[in-house]
């Protein structure tokens, strides 16, 4: 069910990449000779990657205890290795698509406002349901509609088309990517994750976070759909999707609710008032991302 | 020359009383202070500490906790924390909500029905700024259509001082702060320093008095599409509230909406609706 647009997607010799240290990051978190030692000397390979890892890593964001984490041998033993791998994935991503592109800046911004808060509420939720995705979540959301700024990136014109036309018909930008492009971000998303080789449950929640149903990773998925309902309803949103929901109705709801999460219990009023605040979770880590490392940021006490 | 007195002017609160306290008022009113609104809640809390002689706020806490005497407080509590003051268009997720997603809904399912009616009801409309409010969007919304249908909104307050001055229907400056100028253009007359609504939208609009403890007049207000009763279910004790709000329940049509305060909440008080999200506002449908 190929079209026009993903095969030429699909054909494009410079899309982005993942930087090298990335990829051999998460390739070396597969390999069974996986060691804290080799995970934070590949990482040092990259100076600018390790200095941005360890300002999240000292960030309000990860931090545990008081003490400042000066090195990644640190940050590994206490934030455990997945912890370290996510953040690492996370701030590459950021720094290849930058949330100020060239064109569209507003957009752009406006797109990875949109990711930032799907990541942070997931968070939320996840600590809430004890769901321990082990900050997965936050990689996760963050990561769920990188086709969007992929489609943008390359079909800028068109792109534009389907967000005017999700706004004048009032439909979700999948629709609309349907109709001006013949595919949708969720197709071109799971496209990328695939050939950056990002770890299989991100490749998953990219195509299935609209229809959690079909998705194999299914709590990790779900858990992500109503995220990012969720910071839709706090209007962090993008194009036509000002949309109205019952969070109880949804396909994703259940499907937590039959893998035992207690969602009956959460009290769904006061955990929306409690993310009122998101707006500046969503400021703070952009700058925390966005900042150059210098001394001072890293040592900053937050 | 002077007794000691504790100066609360100078009193701060900690992160931790104010999660205790935001919790507490939660608990008791339903209205939920986020993390950013310490010190809007810190503001609003001063004068009920000057007012019983604390000096702090966790004696203000401890107070609302533990003293017996503590119930009497704690109206003057919730009038402190919701702002009485009222306006036009007021909250406006909330408005945008009515108006972009609760409305056409309404309407479409009436149209589908094959019957142009449609029934608001501002429960505790005050000055009148929510009743007219409704009144000119479902004025926009229709356009000149609006002759077709059988719209009334009614609305209802307790005090005839306030009833008074809806009847009036003139407003100052400072009340029309969030209307937007062509709407302003439109349905107000203005001599300069007031504002009067139009006839054409009063005319929309049906005022009177109600005691929401009437049980038997508050029944009696049936077949409503959409209801707003915004802080007014925190004067309640839980026992009232639930029997207030499941008889709002049952004023409701199938398919219509609650809308309360913006950051007031019903979790604990009836699960008869479904919980709706609207981009940054929280409605309450009946299904
Ligand atoms: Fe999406
Ligand atoms: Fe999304």
């Amino acid at each position: 069910m190929d079209n026009p647009v993903f095969d030429t997607i699909k054909n494009i010799d410079d899309l982005p990449t993942l930087p090298s240290i990335a990829m051999e990051v998460i390739a070396l978190s597969r390999s069974p000779e996986v060691s804290i030692n080799k995970v934070s000397e590949c990482i040092y390979k990259d100076p600018p990657l390790a200095t941005k890892v360890l300002r999240m890593a000292n960030s309000s964001f990860y931090r545990r205890g008081s003490n400042e984490v000066d090195t990644l041998h640190r940050a590994i033993l206490m934030m455990g290795l997945n912890e370290i791998i996510n953040i690492t994935t996370s701030v590459s991503v950021l720094s290849i698509l930058p949330p100020k592109g060239s064109e569209g800046e507003t957009l752009r911004k406006a797109f990875w406002n949109h990711c930032i808060a799907t990541g942070l509420i997931a968070r939320h939720i996840d600590n809430k349901l004890g769901m321990r995705s082990m900050g997965r979540e936050f990689v996760a959301g963050l990561l769920h509609d990188i086709g969007k700024i992929i489609l943008d990136e390359y079909f800028h014109k068109e792109y534009m088309e389907a967000h005017a036309f999700s706004i004048d018909v009032d439909c979700p930008m999948y629709d609309a990517e349907l109709e001006v492009l013949g595919t949708t971000h969720m197709e071109i998303g799971h496209f990328l994750a695939q050939k950056w080789d990002l770890p299989g449950y991100i490749a998953d929640v990219n195509l299935y976070h609209h229809q959690p149903i079909d998705a194999k990773f299914k709590d990790i998925t779900a858990l992500i759909s109503i995220s990012d309902l969720l910071a839709k309803a706090k209007e962090f949103s993008f194009g036509g999707d000002r949309l109205s929901f019952v969070l109880s109705d949804q396909q994703a709801w259940h499907i937590l609710k039959q893998m035992g999460y207690p969602v009956h219990i959460l009290d769904l009023e006061r955990f929306t008032f409690e993310i009122e605040d998101i707006g500046e979770e969503v400021n703070r880590y952009i700058s925390t991302v966005s900042e150059p490392g210098t001394e001072e940021n890293v040592h900053e006490r937050i | 020359m002077s007794e000691f007195k504790p100066s609360a002017g100078t009193a701060q609160m900690t992160d931790d009383t104010f999660r205790l306290l935001r919790d507490f008022i939660y608990e008791h009113s339903g209205i939920y202070f986020s993390d950013t609104k310490k010190s809007q809640l810190e503001n609003r809390l001063i004068l009920r500490l000057r007012a019983n002689n604390l000096s702090d706020y966790d004696k203000y806490y401890y107070m609302l906790k533990y003293d017996p005497q503590a119930a009497k407080e704690l109206r003057s509590l919730f009038d402190s924390v919701t702002t009485n003051e009222t306006s036009f268009f007021r909250s406006p997720p909330q408005i945008q909500a009515f108006q972009e997603k609760a409305l056409p809904e309404l309407m479409l399912n009436r149209e589908n029905m094959g019957e142009k009616t449609l029934r608001l009801w501002s429960a505790g409309c005050s000055t009148g700024d929510e009743p007219y409010t409704m009144a000119i969007i479902v004025k926009e919304l229709l356009q000149e259509n609006l002759c077709d249908w059988d719209v009334k909104i009614f609305a209802s307050d307790i005090s005839e001082k306030a009833l008074r001055s809806a009847r009036a229907a003139t407003y100052n400056e400072y009340t029309l702060r969030s209307v937007p100028p062509e709407i302003k253009k439109k349905y107000f007359i203005s001599n300069g320093t007031q504002y009067k609504i139009t006839d054409e939208i009063r005319m929309l609009v049906e005022l009177q008095y109600l005691n929401f403890n009437d049980d038997k007049r508050v029944r009696l207000m049936r077949g409503f599409d959409a209801i707003f009763c915004r802080n007014v279910l925190i004067y309640f004790d839980d026992t009232a509230k639930k029997r207030f709000v499941s008889q709002l329940y049952d004023n409701l049509n199938p398919g219509g909406y609650l809308f309360i305060g913006h950051s007031e909440s019903l979790h604990n008080i009836s699960r008869a609706f479904k919980l709706v999200h609207f981009p940054g506002a929280l409605g309450y449908k009946k299904e």
